[in-house]
């Protein structure tokens, strides 16, 4: 008993694992069944809230989402009845949405493509009352970015230039001509602001301190008898007659350091007439610029006595100011969007982002695609119908009949072969707005990429629409019938091109005027205006893009005051061209006196020196050409007399060699004969 | 991550025992292919299924796919080339036309130069790292642990009650 408690416990051998893990399976299923459970019971219920999170974040107020569903199997949501709060007016929604339903196709998206057969958005309303007022987020110090603090700094700029080129009040103007009001006491009062001549004391100034800086410089220039007495020197060195070589180098050694002293002293002479020019070239400009100055002095005074531009585009641009100017504003808003998020390549932003230390971005490779016709591409929403219909039973709503679609919406239209295009019609027979129509094609097939879109409200009602209010004069329509036309066109994310047109029917103005007389001359041009247009046009290369309006009432109200006022405008321009040339062109021509008595003289007197340095170095030149040439010469004449004497003393021994040569061949002849004389005899001949 | 830190664990506690060399050298080489793979692909759903259902070690996995990632980012240049070059090859065009039309493929984003680059690099390694990762065990232990486990401070440490705690521990809840 007591053995088997001492015992040690035998261990089980440990069974042996196989390759697969059996034992994992079942909470993996329990995993499996878990994340099921999440997206059946509380996934929906998870989203709705994080969509109405997320819109509350981005829209600044509370935005409900009353029905939420989706389905795996299906791949669709559903979501209905949306309301996002108007921040402004937390009692009524901004828009009121009934459905918003789509699937996705699971063929496509076991390819790893979004399509969309159809999708739906329905009952759009906008600004109906809520049950209960909305949430609003309150306002959060911003923190602006660069992009940002550019593009509503473009946006600024677009709309101050609007305001200040548009701003003069031509009516007021108008106004103040026709009161007789010419201003010719004021006139005197108006010396101390013109600019020009401020500019005119200053640049004289400066200009009899440059004449004396120059008069002294002239004096300390080489004097014309130093230049002489260089001449001279160089006319007692030898030049010719030499009778050893060393005597030709002396020569020349003398010209030479003459002719350094006198370079240096043309240096001198050249180096003040450079000086000299550009100073010329400063005095030219500035009497350029005070040319330019007192152009604008004329301008400033015709400011000053607000003489009005009597044309059709200026009133016209004051008249549909405040009509245009919240669709310019729009405008802009849109033009700083698209500069802010528009990719680099699409707009040159100058400003580079600020370079941050980090690491270095994993490569994003290059994506090929692999398609083929029919194939899908990565998104594609096939068709989206919008549709909205009035509740008759409902007095107050402001919901209006609308219906549109928009089809083939895709990543790839060269996959699909179809541009996207949306179309909606429909009318607000609560707001008296009746025939919308718009339309829009976005065509990315072929080269250029062309967005297109036509808007059109055949009829929509104007009452008491202020058009312009002044302390001089206050205008508005007090009803209308307008209908609007309009065309854009953006090629290539960039070119846009636009044309508003709008008409005005049955159109019951209110003008009252300070001056009675331009009150008559108004009602009189507008009773004959019942109908009249607006065109906006624009142009421009994005983000440069600014409005042009012309109106026919712009021409009719010229014509109305052009005869009246003309004569008064022109006589008022004359006096202030009179004032400025009298106040100021006599010391203009002053100072362009003075300029020019500085140019001939100094430049008189430089030309003078330069042409007396030129000449002694000429003279320098010329002796040193003579000093060569005379040894030159002597030096041949030698050559030619030791050549002809060496050739004499040559032909002497060549004589005198042929000589001995003959005298050798006689003896030896001689000697030979003699010879075979004993010869002869001795053999017995 | 008290998963993660208990395969880390069991990695270590594996690759200094006798046993599960196959298993150790298994998970590196299929660290290997998530290193390299990007996250969100078939390739490492595959993978990750391979190593949940077969008894492949997966801290020796998670680890060698920490360190494969940093080798990946240093070879994407490389991936790139290679990438470029087999999915530009004409005589491939074929199949990957018909492979990126089908379904399930395109979850493999193999039309993407680095990932393909990354593919063709991690199957070509994998096995020939499985043998390599393999040997290296083999050595390590007999060079590096069997000569600790004889050292004498070892074996004084074996002695202590606090190694037998650990043991007794260990075989009861591992």
């Amino acid at each position: 008993m007591s053995d088997l408690k001492t015992a040690p416990a035998i261990e089980k051998p440990k069974k042996r694992k196989g390759p697969i893990r059996w034992e994992a399976i079942v909470p993996a299923a329990i995993i499996i069944v878990l994340i099921g459970l999440y997206f059946k019971l509380f996934f929906d219920a998870n989203m709705r809230s994080l969509a109405e999170f997320v819109g509350y974040q981005a829209t600044g107020a509370e935005v409900n989402v009353h029905q939420l569903e989706t389905s795996f199997m299906n791949a669709s949501i559903k979501i209905g009845g949306i309301e996002i709060t108007n921040p402004e007016k937390p009692t009524h929604n901004n828009l009121n949405i009934g459905e918003i339903r789509f699937s996705l196709l699971w063929d496509a998206l076991l390819r790893m493509k979004f399509v969309i057969n159809e999708a739906a958005i329905e009952n759009i309303s906008f600004d109906q009352p809520r049950k209960t007022p909305g949430k609003v987020k309150p306002p959060e110090p911003e923190k602006e970015s660069a992009l940002k603090k550019e593009a509503e700094k473009l946006k600024d700029e677009a709309l101050e230039s609007a305001k200040t080129k548009y701003d003069d009040n031509v009516f007021g103007n108008i106004a103040n001509m026709m009161t007789g009001s010419s201003g010719e006491g004021e006139m005197s009062k108006l010396e101390s602001k013109l600019v020009s001549k401020e500019k005119m004391k200053a640049f004289e100034t400066a200009l009899k301190q440059k004449q004396k800086d120059w008069e002294e410089r002239l004096k300390k220039l080489p004097k014309p008898s130093e230049f002489q007495a260089l001449g001279d020197r160089l006319k007692k060195v030898k030049s010719s007659g030499f009778s050893k070589p060393e005597e030709v180098q002396q020569s020349i050694s003398e010209v030479q350091a003459i002719m350094a002293e006198g370079q240096k002293k043309i240096d001198e002479v050249n180096a003040t007439k450079s000086d000299f020019d550009k100073d010329l070239k400063v005095t030219d400009e500035g009497l350029k610029d005070i040319r330019a100055q007192i152009e604008q002095d004329i301008k400033d005074l015709q400011a000053h006595f607000k003489i009005p531009k009597i044309d059709a585009k200026s009133i016209a641009m004051t008249l549909f100011k405040r009509y245009t100017n919240p669709y310019l504003a729009k405008i802009n808003h849109y033009k700083g969007l698209f500069y802010k998020y528009a990719p680099p390549n699409i707009v040159d932003k100058n400003d580079k982002p600020e370079v941050k230390i980090q690491p270095r971005i994993r490569e994003k490779g290059t994506t090929y695609e692999f398609g083929k016709l029919n194939a899908y591409p990565t998104f594609w929403l096939k068709k989206a119908l919008i549709s909205s219909k009035l509740n008759s039973s409902d007095p107050n709503s402001k919901a209006g009949n609308l219906k549109g679609e928009i089809t083939d919406v895709t990543t790839n239209q060269l996959v699909t072969g179809k541009p996207t295009i949306a179309s909606i019609t429909g009318d607000f027979p609560s707001e008296k707005i009746e025939g919308i129509d718009f339309k829009l094609k976005f065509d990315n097939r072929t080269k250029d990429a062309i967005i297109s879109s036509t808007f059109a409200v055949r009829s929509f009602v104007i009452s008491a629409k202020e058009i312009m209010n002044t302390p001089d004069i206050a205008m508005s329509f007090a009803s209308a019938v307008g209908g609007v036309n309009s065309n854009i066109e953006l090629k290539n994310y960039k070119d846009l091109s636009l044309k508003i047109t709008n008409q005005f029917k049955d159109v019951d103005y209110l003008v009252t005027a300070k001056n009675k007389d331009m009150e008559g001359i108004l009602v009189n041009v507008f009773k004959e205006a019942r109908t009249t247009s607006m065109v906006a046009e624009g142009k421009g290369t994005l983000p440069n893009f600014g409005l042009d309006i012309t109106s026919d009432l712009g021409e009719r109200i010229q014509h109305g005051f052009e005869k009246e006022i003309n004569a008064k405008i022109e006589e008022l321009k004359k006096k202030i061209k009179d004032y400025v040339d009298a106040e100021i062109n006599k010391q203009k021509e002053q100072i362009e006196k003075q300029v020019n008595e500085l140019r001939s003289k100094a430049e008189g007197e430089l030309k003078k020196v330069q042409e007396q340095a030129e000449n002694q170095k000429k003279l320098a030149d010329t002796k040193i050409n003579e000093a060569k040439h005379d040894i030159e010469n002597r030096l041949n004449a030698e050559k030619t007399k030791a050549q002809a004497e060496a050739n004499r003393r040559v032909e002497e021994e060549r004589q005198k060699v042929e000589a001995e040569k003959k005298k050798a061949e006689k003896k030896a002849e001689e000697e030979a004969k003699k010879q075979a004389e004993k010869l002869k005899k001795q053999l017995g001949f | 991550m008290t998963l993660i830190f208990k395969q880390l664990f069991n990695f270590l506690k594996m690759l200094n025992s006798d046993t599960g060399h196959n298993q150790l050298a298994a998970g590196l080489a299929c660290g290997l292919i998530l290193g390299f793979a990007p996250f969100f692909s078939l390739q490492t759903a595959l993978v990750l299924i391979l190593i949940f259902v077969f008894r492949i070690q997966m801290g020796a996995a998670f680890l060698a796919a920490f360190f494969f990632k940093f080798v990946a980012y240093l070879m994407d240049p490389v991936s790139h080339e290679i990438g470029k070059s087999v999915l530009e090859n004409s005589s491939l065009r074929d199949m990957f036309v018909e492979m990126y039309n089908m379904p399930i493929m395109p979850f493999t984003r193999f039309n993407n130069s680095i990932i393909m680059g990354s593919l063709v690099l991690s199957i070509i390694l994998a096995p020939i790292m499985f043998f390599v990762f393999r040997a290296m065990i083999i050595k390590y232990r007999i060079l590096v642990v069997d000569r600790f486990k004889s050292t004498k401070a070892w074996k004084a440490f074996k002695a202590t009650s606090i190694y037998n705690w650990y043991t007794k521990y260990d075989s009861l809840y591992g």
